[in-house]
């Protein structure tokens, strides 16, 4: 039935969806700001020296 | 660069040093009062041997060949045999010579402790400053230790969306291939 084509897709965009939101979350909740967190340190104890 | 790495062991130390200065001098005021006891304890102690070593008894029978007026040396005799020593209430004396040994005694305890456990501390500072690793060996994690504010502020340029460290590309170069 051709008219269904696109809820055969559904599938697929629902999980795209989820693990785009969830690598958003993971990256800027945690590895992002370890990057950050990592320069500033090495920007702050250098600083210091 | 040090500084950082003997943060912890420079505030114990000045938060130590001046009651270890103060320590230092009780303790001082303890060894003096202590030789002086001493000394004083000799002092007696010599008077008492010097007095103790001379002769108690006299020769009448020498006086009496010597001396041709014999009722003098019957009555010195006399006089001697009546001779009673005076007694004393020694009591409070030695009442208050226990309570000045309790209190020196005391104080010295108060004093070896006290001295025991900054010792302890001083101990622990020596060896939090032995045991501080060089500078190539530093992780975040003593870092973050050391100064939290550090986590703050990143915390606080993340939510603002700051994801650069300004002058951090001029002083420790770029990596990125794009």
């Amino acid at each position: 039935m051709p008219q269904l084509m696109p809820f055969y897709f559904v599938n697929q965009i629902s999980f795209t969806f989820l693990v785009l939101l969830s690598l958003i979350f993971v990256l800027s909740k945690y590895i992002l700001p370890y990057f950050v967190y990592l320069f500033v340190t090495r920007f702050y104890i250098t600083v210091l020296n | 660069m040090s500084h950082l790495l003997h943060k912890k062991p420079h505030t114990t130390l000045s938060r130590i040093l001046p009651k270890f200065i103060q320590l230092w001098v009780s303790e001082k005021k303890t060894v003096s009062s202590l030789q002086a006891f001493r000394k004083r304890h000799g002092d007696a102690q010599r008077i008492h041997g010097t007095l103790a070593s001379q002769p108690t008894t006299v020769d009448f029978a020498h006086y009496r060949s010597v001396l041709k007026n014999q009722a003098i040396v019957d009555e010195a005799e006399k006089l001697l045999k009546d001779f009673k020593p005076k007694t004393y209430d020694v009591s409070s004396h030695i009442k208050a010579i226990d309570q000045f040994e309790e209190k020196a005694v005391s104080k010295a305890e108060a004093t070896a402790a006290e001295i025991d456990v900054e010792l302890k501390a001083l101990q622990a500072t020596l060896a939090n400053i032995e045991e501080a690793r060089p500078f190539e060996d530093l992780t975040l994690e003593d870092v973050r230790k050391a100064h939290p504010q550090i986590a703050e502020t990143v915390k606080t340029m993340v939510s603002k969306g700051k994801w650069t460290v300004p002058g951090y590309k001029e002083k420790f170069g770029d990596l990125n291939i794009m």
